[in-house]
């Protein structure tokens, strides 16, 4: 059962990475103004920030779908959405109306003080699914479970794998 | 079999057990280690060809537009490009006044059909000198790009045609702007505009179809969101914001 919790973890944190990563991929100087936006970062390491961020979101989104190397993936989501809660917590403490650039887009939005509880919310809801991952990475259809052979200790043996 | 020697094939079976386990664990970690270091050099390669593909330059593209000297502008209002403000009217004005504006977008076109043209007299009166800051931030707003392409053309059009030929095709643009979510103008309108507003088409074409202004424009919107400024129509008297509906008080 908890196998099938970490699977649907891992598809829906995934697959938000690879749609939000995918869709900035396509408009990277956009992106940089978005990450500028939030004025929480040095000028100095916006660009490259703005730039790596979408690479960086597609792999997780990947690795996780594909359920390898899942419990530092996760570990990554995990502090990549913990950022995010801080930044978009901290423009709407700010009094910033700035569109989150979640999924691509960024720069201002008239509607934005609307928006971001429900983008917090979210966030929070995907962070949990990531450290569920992290505490748990062992789930279904993982190639993790493929490639590394499970630990094993001197006292049992058995491929754990035979539990099911 | 006596005792010592059972006790010490257990033993030894026991290191034998215990090795195997170690051996296991380090393979373990080396396969992990291995996965970890084909993904980082996987991403890096990636995202290496693709800023490289994005840097490269394009024998297309003009670094920046000119200013072309045309007839319709001898004698006429004096203009001057500089970084990203295309200024237009009397250097020596008493004030400046700076519109960062986007083609895409309705509160600037909006904003140019209420006070355009006061602007204008006020510049020909001498009063203030335009600073346009023309940026290509909306294209998600469009199904074909039209931010960057209409702001691609207005360059265009002021790099080969000048001034008024510009300022026409600005204003015509901002009167008949495409509804937001749809398609904008394809390219073949925005040559016919310019041609209406005065440019000449065999110049217009070429640079119209190939973007020739993109890498400009993605610089000018850099330099904007770099000011702080992340929404269009922002105005400026003199380098402080001001409130849109205000500007025709603050030049008094």
């Amino acid at each position: 059962m908890k196998d099938w919790i970490g699977l649907v973890a891992r598809l829906v944190t995934g697959g938000v990475w690879l749609v939000a990563g995918w869709k900035k991929l396509f408009d990277l100087p956009e992106n940089v103004r978005a990450v500028r936006a939030y004025e929480l970062l040095p000028e100095a390491v916006v660009p490259a920030v703005g730039h790596a961020l979408p690479f960086v979101e597609v792999t997780v989104g990947l690795l996780l779908i594909f359920g390898l190397l899942t419990r530092l993936m996760a570990g990554i989501s995990s502090l990549l959405f913990i950022a995010f809660i801080i930044g978009i917590a901290s423009a709407w403490a700010r009094g910033l109306q700035i569109d989150c650039g979640c999924f691509g887009g960024g720069g201002f939005d008239a509607d934005a003080a609307s928006k971001y509880p429900v983008e917090i919310a979210r966030d929070v809801g995907l962070l949990a699914l990531s450290l569920w991952l992290v505490v748990r990475p062992r789930s279904r259809w993982a190639m993790d479970s493929l490639l590394f052979s499970p630990r094993t200790t001197l006292e049992r043996n058995d491929d754990v794998e035979e539990e099911h | 079999m006596s005792k010592k020697s059972t006790d010490q094939t257990r033993s030894s079976r026991a290191a034998a057990a215990i090795n195997a386990q170690k051996a296991a664990e380090r393979n373990r970690y080396l396969m992990i280690g291995g996965v970890v270091l084909l993904v980082v050099v996987l991403l890096v390669v990636v995202m290496a060809v693709v800023l490289g593909m994005n840097a490269k330059p394009d024998k297309n593209q003009k670094a920046t537009p000119s200013i072309a000297t045309s007839a319709a502008d001898a004698g006429g209002t004096p203009a001057e490009l500089k970084d990203f403000g295309i200024f237009v009217g009397d250097p020596e004005a008493p004030k400046t006044v700076t519109i960062y504006e986007d083609l895409q977008c309705p509160a600037c076109a909006n904003f140019e059909a209420v006070v355009g043209k006061p602007l204008a007299a006020a510049m020909d009166a001498g009063d203030i000198r335009i600073e346009y800051r023309m940026v290509g931030i909306l294209d998600r707003y469009s199904t074909n790009d039209y931010s960057s392409r209409a702001l691609n053309a207005a360059l265009t059009v002021l790099d080969t045609a000048g001034l008024e030929a510009f300022r026409t095709f600005h204003d015509d643009l901002f009167v008949s702007q495409p509804a937001e979510g749809g398609p904008g103008f394809e390219n073949d309108e925005l040559i016919k505009r310019a041609v209406a507003a005065g440019a000449d088409e065999d110049k217009v074409t070429k640079p119209i179809e190939d973007k020739a202004f993109a890498q400009w424009i993605v610089k000018a919107n850099d330099a904007m969101s770099r000011e702080g400024y992340g929404q269009t129509p922002t105005v400026l008297v003199d380098g402080e914001e001001v409130e849109q509906d205000k500007v025709l008080e603050e030049i008094q």
